[in-house]
């Protein structure tokens, strides 16, 4: 009796439970599958029936360090995405600050910054592979950082120009009645104050270049690509290398899932464009 | 200094102080401005002056005027198909990622439910993960010898399709892997506007006699409206230049069926090397996302006006 009224009470919450474990597991068994294999020797990946209890081996990811560089694609992908990251960060946040303080431009220089988000990637790629042909930055790290700002520097302005119109003048202004000067306000006040949102938007920038595939397929040669250009060149060599594929890929997304958890309470505004706070 | 703050918030507005740094704002906005147009505004002139041009890689530079880049479009069989293949692409994933995304978010908006934060950082592993790697992780399971999926099917005694090499499934499976990969962006959004929503107003209408749907329906979707389209019209404007997924999981193929827009000018640019042709494809693309995004914005105006 007591499990009947229990049940009629919870029902509904039981239900919702059950739902939500199931699409968690849906999220969660592909990524666990994944990086099982990646541990699985070469047999032991290819076998169907799968084998479901083994020895788990770092075969796979000696052979993705050692018979393809991919310790070379790691530092591409950092330095590529973090120096794109920062100069958007250090020039936008400049620009950002003119134009929620000062209004300058506005609103056609703000809502240019927006209107840049609709450009396909391939609008953007055909002229970008030209003029790096023509200016010898095809094949090169500092081509792919140009390209990566051509994205992150508007959305970085656009981002910071809701961060700073959210701090108040008054800040500042008491900073300057205090002896500094505009510039210095700005350094010792606005700066650290905003620091949370920079850091976000620095670091949002990062995963969006981190995950970046088709600038970084037509840009790069063999020595310059980034990890997902790595990742997709291993399913054309000597067919499918399950175990090293496995490997490569566990390794690329596990750096995104911490990221998104260390920026989950900031992802809503950067992905909507600040359109929601 | 909090004192002088307070004082200061009130009586005088900032301009004064600020009207004083005039070339200052110019100094601050002008790399950020030289950096866009060198990046953006550059490439998008020359790749509208390239889309004018007969521009063929393989037959050396830039020659005469052409055109027919443009007024030819129309008549490219495989790009009504790729086009085709992109609205159908992008209606399907944005109505079934909407659906499932706020259906989600309506039973984590639960404030009696245990454990919520934890499945909230289960269901957003998705959404940041690269295409790449979303794409090849599928492309594994799916394998139709060697994936875990077809032996599973196989054990239950139900038939084993080849997911990608199939030209009517394999659009089905792209948008089974692409609402695998978006739907905890939708999910993130509508719950957070949803967790914004006043609790008095729920309270009001219990009041009044409302039960839960009425509620849904009178306050719900009616203060949701603005979050939801904007959670749609950025979805509808990725789903638009979908590219990573189809060269990971298809290659466009089996034949063209999984060809979108974007994909296929790809081919025309670094297969077929016309550069001319593809750009003058690409603005195309560009003016159809812009016009989509006016009318949606419009819906948008309206909507909060009610």
């Amino acid at each position: 009796m007591k499990l009947v009224i229990w049940l009629r009470r919870n029902l509904g919450l039981l239900i919702t439970h059950l739902i939500l474990s199931g699409a968690s597991l849906v999220i969660l068994l592909p990524i666990l599958w994944v990086m099982r294999t990646s541990f699985a020797n070469r047999l032991i990946a290819y076998k169907i029936p799968p084998v479901w209890f083994f020895t788990p081996t770092l075969e796979n990811y000696r052979i993705i360090f050692e018979k393809y560089p991919f310790q070379k694609y790691f530092y591409n992908s950092i330095l590529v995405s973090a120096a794109a990251s920062l100069v958007a960060l250090a020039l936008g946040a400049l620009a950002a600050y003119s134009i929620a303080r000062f209004k300058t431009g506005d609103p056609i220089l703000r809502l240019s910054m927006l209107s840049t988000q609709m450009l396909p990637p391939i609008t953007l790629v055909i002229p970008i592979f030209l003029l790096a042909r023509i200016f010898h930055l095809w094949d090169s790290r500092l081509g792919l950082v140009l390209a990566y700002l051509s994205f992150n520097l508007p959305y970085t302005v656009w981002i910071l120009i809701g961060f700073f119109q959210g701090i108040p003048v008054d800040l500042e202004e008491a900073a300057m009645i205090d002896g500094c000067s505009r510039v210095q306000a700005f350094w010792r006040v606005t700066i650290p104050v905003s620091l949370p949102g920079l850091l976000a938007a620095g670091v949002f920038n990062f995963i969006l270049n981190w995950n970046e595939f088709l600038f970084a397929l037509i840009l790069t040669g063999r020595e310059t690509r980034t990890l997902p250009v790595a990742i997709a060149s291993l399913w054309t060599q000597q067919g499918v290398q399950i175990g090293a594929v496995s490997a490569a890929t566990f390794l690329v997304i596990l750096p995104v899932i911490i990221l998104t958890w260390v920026i989950q309470k900031s992802l809503v505004r950067n992905l909507t464009f600040g359109s929601i706070k | 200094m909090t004192e002088l703050v307070k004082s200061s918030s009130k009586k005088s507005p900032a301009q004064p102080i600020l009207r004083s740094d005039r070339g200052l704002r110019i100094q601050l906005v002008l790399p950020a401005i030289i950096g866009i147009w060198l990046v953006v505004g550059f490439p998008l002139l020359y790749a509208f002056y390239v889309s004018l041009h007969d521009y063929v890689l393989s037959q050396g530079g830039i020659k005469g005027i052409n055109l027919g880049n443009y007024t030819q479009i129309f008549r490219d069989q495989l790009l009504v198909g790729a086009t085709r293949n992109t609205i159908i692409l992008t209606i399907s994933v944005v109505v079934l990622e909407f659906l499932i995304g706020f259906g989600l978010a309506l039973l984590l908006n639960n404030k009696r439910l245990k454990g919520r934060d934890f499945y909230l950082l289960i269901l957003l592993i998705p959404m940041l993960m690269p295409p790449i790697t979303v794409g090849t992780i599928w492309r594994l399971l799916l394998h139709p010898e060697l994936g875990i999926i077809n032996y599973f099917l196989g054990l239950i005694g139900l038939p084993q399709p080849a997911w990608l090499g199939d030209p009517r499934l394999a659009m089905v499976t792209i948008i089974i892997v692409d609402i695998w990969h978006e739907t905890s962006f939708i999910l993130l959004i509508l719950l957070a506007g949803l967790t914004s929503l006043p609790d008095e107003l729920y309270e009001a209408a219990m009041i009044d006699g409302a039960n839960s749907s009425q509620q849904f329906r009178f306050i719900t979707v009616p203060l949701m409206m603005p979050t939801i389209l904007v959670a749609v019209l950025i979805r509808m404007i990725a789903a638009l230049k979908t590219y990573d997924l189809v060269y990971i999981l298809t290659r466009g193929g089996p034949g063209i069926a999984t060809e979108t827009i974007s994909y296929y000018i790809y081919r025309v640019a670094f297969v077929f090397l016309d550069m001319g042709k593809s750009a003058a494809m690409s603005f195309l693309l560009l003016v159809v996302i812009i016009l989509l995004t006016l009318i949606l914005m419009r819906i948008m105006r309206t909507a909060e006006n009610i």
